[in-house]
């Protein structure tokens, strides 16, 4: 992702600045966040999110999501450096750019004295949906967050699954094209947590969601790009794709029920083939480790015949380990190393 | 045409701010210290009425209603609720739930501003208007007076302004100082002396207490009448009337009576005749429109 200059322009057509707007629902520019000459919460970011996708916002506590999100949003000053939403300066009393955004808070604070229908045509109201818009809106927001049955009871009584759900209702009553949802599983049971992240698979089609997280296998389930901010610096932006190849971690690990002696000749067949390594795992496992160049599914094609061939029994088959995780951590570790250096 | 789409247009621009504003005001009410407040208003009035039914005459009663908002406790009232809305625990409701939508600031603190205003002025009419009705209309055991129609608007409206000036003020502290309890304390401890620094500028004629003395007078005016007739119109029981609130105050003050002046003072003998209607709203008008530009001007500069 290559950050484009305001002077750039290209032979006919608009600048280049007006091109990323086109092309980018974020792009901030060493963006900045101090508090009181204490703190730095935000370390000269540039950061730049692509439209139409899924950006995971990954980061130990305290690096700085929360407040990135923030500065976006206008709700805090940055320090210095810039920030555009669809190519919009973002401040205090940028309208235009919360119009274009849906936030979902950590845990959001709601009014407890309010019932859920009277909280979101409040928002309505404040995003200026006409009532004829505003009260369809709200019920199919209701029913698709599964709130339907809960419109009488005051939002003081929901359990914090209810809340978050409420909350993502109510990012979306002025149907925006960008979502920043800060730790939306946080404090969700199972179910709650599958459905929150089928939605962002589901409302990922059509919207930019920029997810805030350091759930590491939520965002292995739902984003395409990842942004890595440690200690309030932006250590890595990329797809996904990108930072799991940051990892060259080609083992395959096969579960297998059998004779151990038919286990221990099948590891000797595989690491007979040209550029595979196999070894057996606690008698009942082999784990296989391929080198570069080597075409993966033609090695795994015959890792599988011969298994076959051993009369083995395939239980199950294990990709390396966690790959985002471990890049993530890596990354992480990386930056801790180098942080003399910067 | 043309028209109703400007007017439809005007009318969605205005939409967050109405919201926020009935959202306020709802909140306001199902507060315990606007209901306390409501009824202990409403309570003290009727004592009042009740009390002096056959001493004072219309304008010296109708005054005496409109003492309680000029001073300590009221003051207090209406300080806290104009200090609380963009400060304390709120303050993450609010980023969270309202300024992250599409509002401005501008927008979301004139929309607060006004709830609390329109609140406090309901409570203050509502207690004081019927009050003030019953008294012109009934007939009471006491000398006919000469209350006017646009006296007692004009008594209503100063005291109006009063309120107005005080929410703001509490509007100010509250989003420059942030903790609520604070924001009220300091104010206490600025509005407590008021008098005196008015006095040392020679604006004691804004002063809560010389307002109060001259309410009666200000009750009697008439609005083609110079207020040179109208002090005329001051009667004897104005003074035992001051001479409590002058007493009252000092109470609270603990300030000592003044000694007998030997050069006429301000408000002497019941005279009033430094009060100006002009120059009081200017006085409290200005100074309002100040604390809420100046209260504006913080709060878009503030993180939340």
């Amino acid at each position: 992702m290559s950050v484009m200059r305001d002077g750039d322009r290209t032979p006919d057509g608009p600048t280049a600045a007006q091109k990323s707007a086109v092309e980018l629902a974020i792009r901030t520019e060493h963006l900045t966040k101090i508090y009181g000459q204490r703190l730095i919460a935000v370390n000269d970011m540039n950061l730049e999110v692509p439209r139409g996708s899924v950006f995971g916002l990954l980061g130990p506590n305290g690096a700085g999501k929360t407040t990135t999100l923030r500065l976006l949003l206008g709700l805090q000053r940055p320090t210095a450096g810039r920030a555009e939403v669809f190519g919009k300066s973002c401040g205090p009393n940028a309208v235009a750019v919360r119009s274009q955004i849906g936030y979902l808070p950590t845990n959001p604070e709601l009014p407890e004295d309010l019932r859920p229908i009277e909280y979101l045509d409040l928002l309505g109201k404040l995003c200026r949906l006409p009532r004829e818009v505003r009260q369809p809106r709200i019920a199919s927001l209701l029913r698709a967050v599964g709130l339907l049955d809960a419109t009488d009871q005051r939002i003081q009584t929901f359990s914090t699954g209810m809340c978050t759900r409420l909350g993502i209702a109510a990012s979306l009553v002025g149907d925006p094209p960008l979502l920043l949802w800060d730790e939306p599983t946080a404090g969700l049971d199972p179910s709650a947590r599958r459905f929150t992240l089928d939605l962002i698979r589901e409302l990922g089609k059509t919207k930019t969601i920029v997810v805030a997280t350091h759930i590491l296998s939520d965002i292995d389930q739902i984003c395409d790009h990842l942004g890595v901010m440690h200690e309030g610096r932006m250590i890595f932006t990329g797809s996904t794709q990108e930072i799991k190849q940051r990892i060259c971690c080609d083992d395959i690990t096969l579960e297998l029920e059998g004779d151990p002696d038919h286990i221990g000749r099948l590891a000797r067949e595989v690491t007979n083939l040209e550029g595979v390594e196999a070894r057996v795992i606690d008698g009942q496992a082999v784990r296989v480790r391929i080198a570069n160049g080597r075409s993966r599914s033609l090695v795994l094609a015959e890792i599988l015949k011969s298994v076959d061939a051993c009369g083995l029994s395939l239980q199950a088959i294990h990709s390396g380990q966690n790959v985002t995780e471990n890049a993530y951590l890596q990354l992480l570790q990386e930056d801790e190393a180098h942080g003399f250096h910067r | 045409m043309g028209s109703t789409v400007r007017t439809l247009t005007l009318g969605m621009k205005m939409t967050p701010y109405v919201a926020i504003l009935e959202h306020d005001l709802r909140g306001l009410w199902q507060s315990w210290l606007v209901r306390l407040w409501l009824t202990t208003a409403a309570l003290l009035t009727l004592m009042l009425v009740a009390s002096n039914w056959s001493k004072f005459q219309d304008a010296t009663l109708i005054a005496s209603l409109l003492f309680p908002h000029l001073v300590f406790p009221w003051f207090f009232v209406v300080v806290v609720l104009g200090v609380s809305p963009v400060s304390g625990s709120r303050a993450k409701v609010l980023a969270d739930g309202i300024l992250s939508r599409p509002v401005s600031r501008y927008e979301y603190l004139l929309a607060a501003w006004s709830s609390r205003v329109l609140l406090v002025l309901s409570v203050y009419l509502v207690t004081t208007v019927p009050a003030i009705v019953i008294v012109v209309l009934a007939k009471r055991p006491v000398p006919a007076d000469t209350v006017t129609a646009f006296g007692t608007v004009s008594a209503l409206a100063v005291v109006g302004l009063v309120l107005t000036f005080l929410v703001s003020l509490g509007f100010l502290a509250g989003t420059l100082l942030r903790k609520p309890l604070l924001a009220a304390v300091v104010l206490i401890f600025l509005w407590y002396p008021v008098g005196l620094v008015l006095n040392v500028f020679s604006l004691e004629e804004l002063s809560p207490v010389s307002l109060s003395r001259a309410m009666s007078t200000q009750l009697r005016q008439s609005w083609r009448e110079t207020e040179a007739d109208a002090k005329g119109k001051a009667i004897a029981e104005d003074d035992t009337f001051a001479r409590q609130v002058d007493h009252f105050l000092g109470v609270f003050s603990n300030a000592q009576s003044k000694p007998p002046a030997t050069t006429p003072d301000f408000f002497e003998g019941g005279a009033f005749d430094d009060f100006s209607l002009l120059r009081v709203t200017l006085g409290y008008g200005a100074p309002t429109l100040l604390a809420v530009v100046l209260a504006m001007l913080f709060f878009c500069r503030r993180d939340l």
